[in-house]
């Protein structure tokens, strides 16, 4: 499964949607499915795929698929 | 007493002061506040003014700011439930929370306010049970207690939660355990 992948999946898995809804420009407050317990969800989901453990600061600004992806590069995942 | 200004999971809460009324009444009265409180009335600036003057001699209620990185986000509150009349008596407390600021709504910070309110209350106050009270289509503040370990105790228009010190100790360790993390390296 391609990094890609991966991250659509965390985010389908996390807010309940499908996958055609997994855009960059998908961003909190825009879909009523992406709530603060969505988000927690979303983070063990994410941290789970990547093998990964983030810092607060980064689960807290993890505001849109673009920031996730600007998050995770950080970490050596290449997208 | 004084009230107590918390500090933990990334955000503080200090006590609500004169120069913070009128952001609260904005956000109160904010459609994306207003639409989940039981009442949404708008509160006028007179109404606020009354209120806060009746918060400062209230002994049952404690009310905070909530602050993220020395940002003010919402609001939140601890008051007692049934006759009890002093907030350090009392065992059973019913809390609200709300957040302003739109950046955060629907990001994990929501429970920061919330998991420091419900550490002080079960281990400071001593409280033999939480409640919460939401409107059945808060489907959001549903699922956010539930996260913390509340039951359902009455199902209408109105929903009544409840939560122990046990079930709130089990549910809330993931929580924890990322909002407890180290800021950015």
């Amino acid at each position: 499964m391609s990094t890609q992948q991966k991250l659509t999946v965390a985010f389908v898995h996390a807010l309940g949607i499908t996958a055609d809804k997994v855009s960059d420009d998908l961003t909190y407050n825009t879909i009523p499915e992406w709530d603060s317990t969505a988000h927690m969800i979303l983070i063990a989901e994410l941290e789970d795929a990547f093998d990964i453990m983030l810092d607060t600061d980064d689960i807290i600004d993890m505001s849109s698929v673009a920031e996730a992806k600007r998050i995770l590069t950080k970490h050596n995942i290449e997208f | 007493m004084k009230i107590p200004t918390l500090s933990g999971y990334q955000v503080t809460l200090r006590p609500v002061g004169r120069d913070d009324i009128e952001q609260l009444r904005l956000w109160r009265n904010a459609e994306h506040v207003k639409q989940f409180m039981l009442s949404e009335e708008n509160i006028s600036v007179e109404q606020q003014i009354a209120w806060f003057k009746h918060i400062q001699r209230a002994n049952n209620q404690w009310h905070f700011v909530i602050e993220y990185k020395q940002q003010k986000i919402g609001s939140c509150n601890i008051k007692t439930r049934g006759k009890a009349a002093d907030i350090h008596t009392a065992k059973h407390f019913e809390l609200g929370l709300y957040i302003g600021e739109q950046r955060y709504l629907g990001n994990i910070v929501a429970f920061a306010p919330t998991l420091l309110m419900n550490d002080f209350c079960f281990n400071n106050l001593q409280a033999t049970a939480l409640h919460a009270v939401i409107k059945a289509e808060n489907a959001s503040a549903l699922r956010y207690n539930s996260k913390l370990g509340y039951s359902v105790v009455y199902d209408g228009k109105i929903v009544e939660l409840s939560l122990s010190k046990a079930d709130y100790e089990q549910s809330s360790a993931p929580l924890k355990s990322l909002l407890n993390r180290s800021p950015r390296r």
